[in-house]
């Protein structure tokens, strides 16, 4: 048999079969050491991806502070209920239970109970003691989580500034938003090994990866000044039956905000809730409604100031040195403006009067003089280098620019109107930043809310800092303006913001809103203390006040109450030296 | 005395002829191996699908047993008594074929592919009884043929035998991993039978020119294009990441569970990929698993039990005392070797996906039962090996 030529042939062939199969067996097992050797690091990390199933832990947000390290945002442990489609056995019972304790409907409860997910979120933000009575219960697939809501335990206080979080813990407003990153901490996982159904591998057990909590802020606002600004607020709004009073309390000399009260305030801890009675008939508008409660109308809007303007036209008038405080006028109750007559609130005249009488009346053909002696390029050189044209960069969101005439477009009338504060819009914490600016020495600062954060310590971990324009004014001029807003306070239009015992600078306004001739007018005032060295400068500003509405009269008081309690809070010296000295003669300022 | 006597030349006569231990151990290894294998896949999900976790496990057995018993008796009975069943079988399994279209049919996976056994429950897959049938027959062919075998006329008649078959698997059945089976088969026992060498070089350099040119075609194509459509299973194949289909899904999943299984792997019984990632891991994907758990190390073990047991098959075929017998080793050699390239080469995305099991060791009862009848055939071969002539 073996000598059979066929044979041999036949044995040749299925030994070479044989060797080619084996061959080709060699190869896939080269493929197998590739992918079992130098691909394994790989494909094993992405089968962990596949089989582990991550539940976040949130991260407990940083507090926030005020100066006084008074927790003005805090959390609170609150429950997340989630279901895991697979692991329900009585969805029912699951459907039931899930909707009577959380108050939520049938349908939406049965929709997320028979979504085929790995986890479906219930509801977010369930007290405690729910959360502890679902868990009760004990239903299979039910998961309540521990975390954290936001909590707010002075509720109403400084309410758009500080803003609220939302239901996954992230700013929505406010200082909220603008410090999200050092606030928001950085969220853990649990990993759970799962089947490919999203079942637990009992016996692999859970990975966890610790959450970060975010960093405590410290804020320059003062709690008790906050507090006490609100209150006259919300008296003023009552009593001259106001749309809304704000008070902005800063310290001129490098831009801290001490307080910043805008009423009505809403409630932070519950900020979807409209005001009782309020109706409204689609969600759209119950958003608008929302967004305008949430408003922060020192910030995010902008009005004309009116006569407080004229501090601005004044500054600019003194270092240009178109005007002394000796410089004397005459105003007969009008002023003509190229083919205009623009009247002075006092429609019989102040007749003759100095500068620093001019002031002190508060007269319109006066500013306008000055203005107009100043001339558009001057005075718009002057509106820009006072930073009236930028932003003040407070650390607020949504911070409303100034709406000006286009310099080309502006003429002698134009100038005129905006020499005593109208036809031209800015913001409240412009005013207050660029008058603070002005008896400051000239030092522009930037108005702020946030000091610095803390690390768990406790300890400072960042300091923020804040730009500072030096010059803005000469170091003479602020001085000079300083003596003369002391005497408006001390003897002119501002006599209702005197405090006893301080020395105090100030300017009223009274302006009318557009429409002119609607009768609806703003009252407001703004001071410093002491005079001589501002430590302290707040702003009132009453929107639509009925019955008297000017601003020395509405807003004056406001601001003197709240210097009569804070000044001496705030250890500013009472002024040395008798009475006497506040009745200083005008003719004694340089 | 005489008794005792008689028993020893008894003994002498049959020491004379050949017992192939050696591939009856490798065959049962296997066997015991791939049992162990399949309660550990398929034991997490047969808990949850049947609350018994050795539901396969039992299924399994049953049929491993019925394949040893089958396997014996065929051992025993001369290999020449089939030849009278070669038309018979041809025959009957062609029809066969058909009964997954009858009611008998069992559907699965939007595919006909089984039929049961009236009364005993049995399912059956008619594509293996067809490989069985058509090496038995193939080899008939060859012995009739003769020397007309070496001229193309005959390795036609050879190949268009079982076109038939193959090309009704892949319609009525729709598997086109069988019917490659069958061919390859086919193909195989010719080039054995015929002495030459150089017209299936010739042919088998072209037609492998032919497929690397399609797939480059494929490769180099706009796969945005219409055309490319038609060819999902080979773009699957080259990207299985970019393939939300679940035959991307199954390859991703089985590449999963290799890598992750590394050098040692993860030890017996640990794989993740089991726990439903791998959609019925006993089946097809069972290499995989075993990859997952037992490593590079059990992987090459497994790949060294086939190379053995294709050498056994080897010796067998080369020692076989005539042409059918040697025919009929080299038919399950093709068998059982193009499963396992292919298999393996599934596993590792090495080729298109497509569904074919792994000899011995995947799940499955009539692949198993017919896998022990071809071996019943080979003992029965290599016990007709007289050890004198060797």
């Amino acid at each position: 048999m073996l000598t059979n030529p066929n044979k041999i042939a036949h044995r040749k062939k299925i030994t070479l079969i044989t060797l080619f199969f084996a061959l080709i067996l060699a190869g896939l097992f080269g493929r197998l050491v590739y992918l079992m050797v130098w691909r394994a690091d790989y494909y094993a990390e992405k089968a962990v991806e596949l089989h582990e199933r991550e539940r976040s832990i949130k991260a407990a947000r940083g507090r926030i502070l005020d100066r006084n390290g008074t927790v003005i945002a805090d959390n609170r442990t609150v429950c997340t209920v989630s279901v895991i489609h697979n692991q329900i056995e009585e969805p029912e019972k699951v459907i039931q239970v899930l909707c009577r304790e959380l108050g939520l409907s049938e349908e939406f409860v049965t929709a997320r109970v028979e979504k085929y997910s790995s986890i479906e979120r219930i509801k977010s933000n369930v007290d405690k003691e729910t959360g502890d009575r679902i868990r009760e219960y004990d239903l299979a697939g039910v998961k309540v989580d521990e975390d954290y809501k936001r909590y707010y335990p002075f509720g109403e206080l400084a309410s758009k500034v500080l803003g609220f979080t939302g239901g996954d813990n992230q700013g929505i407003i406010g200082l909220e938003v603008i410090y999200e990153e050092y606030l928001q901490g950085k969220a853990g996982n649990i990993l759970t090994v799962t089947d490919a159904k999203g079942i637990e591998v009992e016996e692999a057990g859970e990975r966890r990866q610790e959450p970060i909590k975010g960093k405590d802020l410290v804020l320059s606002l003062d709690m008790n000044i906050q507090s006490y600004a609100s209150q006259l607020a919300v008296q003023a709004m009552k009593t001259k039956e106001a749309d809304s009073v704000s008070i902005l309390v800063m310290n001129p000399q490098n831009g801290e905000m001490l307080a910043m009260v805008n009423v009505p305030e809403f409630d932070l801890n519950d900020p979807y809730t409209l005001p009782e009675g309020t109706l409204y008939q689609t969600q759209e508008e119950y958003q608008n409604l929302l967004n305008a409660m949430w408003r922060n109308g020192c910030i995010n809007d902008t009005y004309e100031p009116g006569s407080t303007f004229k501090i601005i036209t004044a500054a600019a008038g003194l270092e240009e040195g178109v005007v002394t405080p000796q410089s004397t006028f005459h105003c007969p109750g009008y002023i003509v403006v190229d083919d205009r007559r623009i009247h002075c609130s006092k429609r019989n005249g102040h007749g003759a009067e100095d500068f620093i009488r001019g002031t002190m009346n508060s007269c319109n053909p006066v500013f306008i003089t000055v203005g107009l002696r100043l001339g558009v390029d001057k005075y718009y050189e002057y509106f820009e280098k006072f930073g009236l044209k930028k932003k003040t960069g407070i650390d607020l969101p949504g911070e409303a620019g100034t709406i000006m005439h286009k310099k080309e477009d502006m003429g002698n009338v134009e100038l005129a109107t905006v020499s005593f504060g109208q036809s031209f819009q800015i913001t409240p914490i412009q005013l207050l930043t660029t008058a603070a600016s002005i008896v400051n020495g000239g030092r522009r600062v930037t108005p702020h809310f946030g000091v610095e954060v803390l690390d768990e310590e406790g300890e400072a971990s960042q300091i923020f800092s804040y730009p500072v324009e030096e010059g803005i004014v000469s170091s003479e001029t602020s001085e000079t303006l300083r003596g003369i807003l002391k005497l408006v306070v001390s003897e002119g239009t501002g006599k209702n913001g005197k405090v006893e015992g301080f020395s105090i600078g100030g300017k009223t306004a009274t302006s009318q809103t557009l429409p002119r001739g609607s009768g609806r007018y703003i009252a407001s005032f703004m001071g410093f203390a002491p005079a001589e060295d501002p430590q302290v400068i707040a702003l009132a500003i009453i929107n639509n006040p009925q019955g008297v509405y000017y601003g020395g009269q509405v807003a004056a008081p406001i601001v003197r109450q709240l210097y009569e309690n804070i000044l001496p809070y705030l250890g500013i010296a009472k002024e040395n030296g008798d009475e006497n000295n506040s009745s200083q003669s005008p003719a004694d300022i340089p | 005395m005489a008794s005792r006597a008689m028993a020893r030349t008894k003994r002498k006569e049959q020491s004379e002829y050949y017992f192939d231990y050696s591939l009856l151990f490798i065959v049962l290894f296997l066997l015991g191996f791939g049992l162990v294998m399949i309660y550990s896949t398929s034991s997490y999900e047969a808990y949850q699908d049947y609350k018994d976790s050795a539901h396969y496990l039992k299924t399994q057995l049953l049929a491993s047993i019925l394949g040893l018993i089958a396997m014996i008796i065929v051992a025993n009975i001369p290999y020449h008594f089939w030849e009278k069943f070669a038309v018979l079988g041809y025959i009957v399994s062609f029809g066969m074929i058909f009964l997954v279209k009858t009611p008998l049919g069992i559907k699965s996976h939007g595919a006909t592919r089984w039929f049961r056994i009236p009364g005993i429950g049995l399912s059956v897959q008619p594509a293996e009884i067809v490989k069985l049938c058509m090496i038995l027959f193939l080899a008939c062919l060859v012995c009739k043929l003769g020397k007309n075998v070496r001229t193309w006329k005959g390795i036609i008649i050879m190949a268009l035998f079982a076109v038939p078959h193959a090309v009704m698997i892949k319609v009525v059945t729709q598997n086109l991993s069988s019917a490659i089976i069958v061919m390859g088969i086919a193909v195989l026992m010719v080039f054995v039978a015929d002495p030459h060498y150089k017209k299936y070089i010739v042919v088998g350099g072209i037609g492998c020119a032919a497929v690397a040119a399609l797939v480059f075609w494929i490769v180099t194509s706009d796969t945005a294009a219409g055309l490319s459509f038609r060819f999902t299973r080979i773009n699957t194949w080259l990207h299985p990441e970019t393939d939300p289909t679940d035959t991307g899904f199954q390859t991703l999943q089985a590449l999963y569970a290799i890598g992750s299984g590394g050098i040692w792997g993860k030890g017996l019984g640990q794989s993740m990929q089991k726990l439903g990632f791998i959609p019925e891991a006993q089946n097809d994907m069972i290499f995989s698993i075993i990859c997952e758990e037992l490593g590079l190390f059990g992987a090459i073990a497994i790949i060294l039990m086939f190379l053995m047991l294709l050498w056994r098959l080897m010796i067998i075929a080369n020692n076989a005392p005539d042409l059918f017998g040697s025919m009929l080793v080299v038919g399950v050699i093709g068998h059982i070797a193009i499963q396992v390239i292919l298999n393996i080469a599934v596993v590792t995305n090495s080729i298109p996906n497509t569904g074919i099991s792994l000899p011995f060791i995947s799940y499955g009862g009539s692949s198993v039962m017919f896998l022990l009848i071809e071996m019943g055939l080979v003992l029965s071969v290599a016990k007709r090996i007289q050890l004198k002539e060797v």
